[in-house]
């Protein structure tokens, strides 16, 4: 009777135990794969712990149809002469440690950035256009004299070189830094749950260092917008390879999966309602050494562009993970000019034209080239090999030329792109933040491709300081044809990436948008807070 | 005997020196640096304190030098991809997944490999023997990203029976240990058929026959111990090359082990990591071929080690 009894006992108290446990949502994700160094998106981009954007709370963010957000800051103004932004932040909004969260936090995050070699800074100079970035990353001017006050506790002051009438949607990438925590640990707060403390809608619990997947859970202190509708969250990156992923998705063990090209058909069958699409707003394209022959001509540049047959490459080797790219920005991009992207089309006899018109009639004397592409992860992985090894046979049916093919790491690439090691490129860039001086910026003054256009140069800085958005629109446009009539580029396609989502899924998050995109964690604060599981 | 450790030892040392003088070389040679950026450059000034920070901005025979003093001392350094801890306990940490699946992997798929080899060889041309030649050709040749995608889908996805990856739960260790342990099975089924029927075509089995021992007695007694010499050979540089994780089972299984860093430490120019580890495999092999040495004269006293036969 007595082993009954405590039997009971012992029954009663686990079953009381495991309520709770029952009751927390846990949602089990992929996520991106980065090194895992520390947990400061502020400090690393590249190289950051996973989740380290969820933790802390943006200025701005976008929601699903990418309108822009307003989160630590309640509201914007700009002044008069365009050059001075004025960001009111909301009251109450604390530190998980409880400490204040202030804008001597925000404005701290960038003076740090600046100063302390953080792999994203180049955002805060072509992007941002703060006032002495440039010379404080330089090392030839003080940290004091950026432009960047906190002139109380709630109100940021930016000022910047030239008018950005789109930096309201810079801030979505500017989070705090705890000041007080770099004060007494330096940069290695972020190294150790322990010692991290959150300002989003998420705090961490664990951090499996290994493969970098971490568990966020509710944070019980944050006061802002979102406030997340699960428990606890589980972000692991070696879920991401659809590979990995969907043996787990369909084993249960995780809640969503990307898919590659061969899953999509068996995917599709057995979860119709589950599927889900996201135009990346991301382009690939070929990039050249503009002062290497043979590429130091126009019309060799011409005769690539008209080379490429996209429906074909969209239809055949890269069906359902990517559409055809006429422009360098994506459709739904602000700015994306349909117009403009009609005129990229498959032309072989204009392609043989503008290669016989460069001296190379049917390709003769042509020298051979070799492409260089980043072996890299995620949905570039899947596009950019096959793609190059279409363009091989397409340039060499259309145009008669030898292009020889090399995957490279991405320093490596990149070493090879900035240095002018070679003469051809393909290269993807995914967007920033959503305006289109972002993927005008790419080639602006050097940019990442050491590009330098005068009259493209003009052009782009008068549109970037544009305050009306017709004209400005307008002169991006321009900047376009430029491009396309000088052949800086050839845009080839934008990828979009498949998922599958478990049907246990609900919530505005995992619903499309209305162009039928989900953009799943690409928008990570908007879609993590707006998801629920059955 | 000892004479001959001792310089055995030493020639551990010369080749740990060679090796690590190499690796150095090699890894400075390849173009980028740990804090180039993926997308964008950092500024030069930046780029240039980083580099001073870690010593990078010192001539190469300094910085090898300086290295090398520090692993004299056990001190291999930060690894760049996990600063706040040091390369010997990212090692410490990441090394256990890896040792327990990729241990157990060998530890159970030798001897099995062995019990199927024996069976083999003393069922010669049998349906057992066929069997498992075609159980030793499949676990050799199938990739091991084949055979885990393959327990996946048939044990996690199919049967529902067992979770399809992850850690550290011990029923999530089965599936990679059960891949780990089709090459250890494999090769020494195999190793163990051949040595097998090598051994029993020699003279002095017929003789033990011809004594009148009986057949269990030579099998397991003379046969086995004269047909363990090539075991021995595989055996411990295969229980290194399972135990130190492989990358394809650990990311197939999410196992948060040290094969990755094998990869990410060379893609993202981690120096001092990626010494360390191909410091850790050279030391490993060189003891294992020492202890295997040893284990050879214990085995066959005709055996002596140092060539004083």
């Amino acid at each position: 009777m007595n082993t009954l009894v405590r039997l009971a006992g012992v029954l009663v108290a686990a079953t009381a135990l495991s309520i709770p446990a029952f009751a927390q949502t846990t949602v089990v994700a992929p996520s991106g794969s980065t090194a895992g160094t520390y947990m400061d998106y502020m400090k690393t981009v590249y190289d950051r712990g996973t989740g380290s954007e969820l933790l802390q709370i943006p200025i701005a963010t976008f929601d699903k149809e990418f309108e822009l957000t307003p989160m630590a800051a309640e509201s914007w103004t700009q002044s008069e002469d365009g050059l001075t932004w004025t960001f009111k932040l909301r009251s109450g909004l604390v530190w998980s440690d409880g400490e204040p969260l202030t804008a001597e936090d925000f404005v701290f995050a960038l003076q740090h950035a600046a100063t302390s070699g953080y792999d994203f800074a180049w955002y805060w100079d072509f992007a941002g256009g703060i006032k002495g970035w440039k010379e404080v990353t330089e090392g030839t001017a003080d940290v004091s004299t950026l432009g960047l006050k906190a002139v109380d506790d709630l109100t940021i002051e930016v000022t910047t070189v030239a008018p950005k009438p789109y930096l309201p949607s810079v801030t979505s990438l500017w989070y705090p830094v705890p000041k007080h925590k770099v004060d007494e640990l330096g940069d290695d707060w972020s190294l150790d749950v322990s010692t991290i403390v959150s300002s989003g809608p998420f705090e961490i619990e664990s951090w499996e260092k290994s493969n970098n997947s971490v568990v966020l859970t509710k944070s019980d202190t944050y006061t802002g917008p979102w406030s997340p509708m699960i428990d606890r969250l589980e972000l692991d990156p070696t879920l991401n390879a659809p590979e990995v992923g969907l043996p787990a998705f369909l084993a249960g063990d995780a809640d969503y999966s990307f898919l590659n090209t061969g899953q999509v058909p068996v995917a599709t069958s057995r979860y119709p309602d589950g599927i889900r699409k996201n135009a990346v707003f991301a382009t690939s394209y070929i990039s050249y050494d503009l002062d290497a022959a043979p590429f130091n001509d126009v019309n060799v540049r011409r005769a690539f562009y008209y080379a490429v047959n996209r429906d074909e490459l969209t239809s055949t080797v890269l069906k359902d993970i990517a559409i055809p790219a006429g422009s360098i920005l994506p459709p739904g991009y602000p700015g994306y000019n349909p117009d403009i992207a009609a005129e990229a089309v498959f032309d072989p006899e204009k392609a043989k034209k503008f290669l016989a018109d460069a001296g190379f009639p049917n390709g003769e004397g042509f020298p051979d080239v070799e492409i260089w592409y980043r072996d890299e992860g995620g949905y570039n992985k899947a596009i950019v090999p096959a793609m190059a090894q279409y363009l091989q046979a397409e340039f060499k049916e259309v145009l008669g030329i030898t292009l020889n093919i090399r995957a490279l790491p991405g320093p490596e690439w990149m070493d090879g792109l900035r240095g002018k090691k070679n003469n051809i490129f393909i290269a993807p860039y995914e967007y920033d933040y959503l305006d289109p001086s972002n993927f005008y910026g790419i080639f602006y003054n050097g940019g990442r491709h050491g590009y330098f256009i005068p009259e493209y140069d003009e052009i782009v800085a008068k549109a970037d300081s544009e305050s009306d958005w017709d004209t400005r629109y307008k002169l991006y446009a321009e900047a376009e044809q430029l491009m396309i009539d000088q052949g800086l580029i050839v845009p080839l396609v934008h990828p979009v990436t498949i998922a599958v989502v478990s049907d246990q899924l609900t919530g505005d998050g995992v619903q499309p948008n209305s162009l039928g995109f989900t953009q799943l964690d690409r928008l990570g604060h908007y879609f993590f807070t707006h998801i629920t599981k059955q | 005997m000892l004479g001959h450790i001792i310089r055995r030892v030493l020639s551990v040392a010369f080749t740990f020196i060679i090796v690590s003088v190499i690796i150095f070389l090699m890894m400075h040679s390849v173009p980028g640096g740990p804090f180039d950026a993926n997308d964008m450059p950092v500024s030069e000034a930046v780029r240039a304190k980083m580099m001073a920070q870690w010593g990078l901005d010192q001539p190469l025979h300094v910085q090898y030098f300086n290295y090398m003093w520090g692993v004299l001392h056990l001190d291999f350094g930060v690894p760049f991809q996990s600063p706040g801890e040091t390369v010997v306990e990212l090692i410490s940490r990441a090394w256990v997944p890896s040792l327990v699946l990729g241990g157990l992997g060998v530890l159970i798929g030798a001897p099995l490999g062995i019990l199927l080899g024996m069976a083999a060889a003393l069922n010669r041309n049998s349906w057992i023997d066929y069997v498992a030649s075609t159980v030793a050709t499949l676990g050799l040749t199938i990739p091991v990203f084949v055979t885990s995608m393959l327990l996946i889908l048939i044990f996690a996805v199919w049967l529902n029976w067992l979770p399809a990856s992850g850690w550290p739960q011990p029923n999530r260790w089965i599936l990679p240990i059960a891949c780990y342990a089709a090459i250890p099975l494999a090769t020494y089924a195999r190793y163990t058929r051949s040595a097998v029927l090598d051994t029993l075509n020699r003279p002095f089995v017929t003789v033990l026959r011809a004594k009148g021992l009986s057949e269990r007695r030579i099998i397991f007694q003379h046969v086995m111990r004269n047909s363990a010499i090539p075991l021995v050979t595989v055996f411990l540089p295969m229980f290194i090359g399972t135990a130190t994780g492989s990358i394809f089972v650990e990311a197939m299984f999410r196992v948060p082990g040290l094969g990755a860093y094998f990869v990410s430490s060379i893609q993202v120019r981690d120096y001092t990591l990626q010494m360390a580890l191909m410091l850790l495999i050279t030391f490993m092999y060189c003891i294992a071929y020492l202890l295997s040495d040893i284990a050879y004269a214990l085995l066959n006293p005709r055996i002596r080690v140092g060539g004083a036969e």
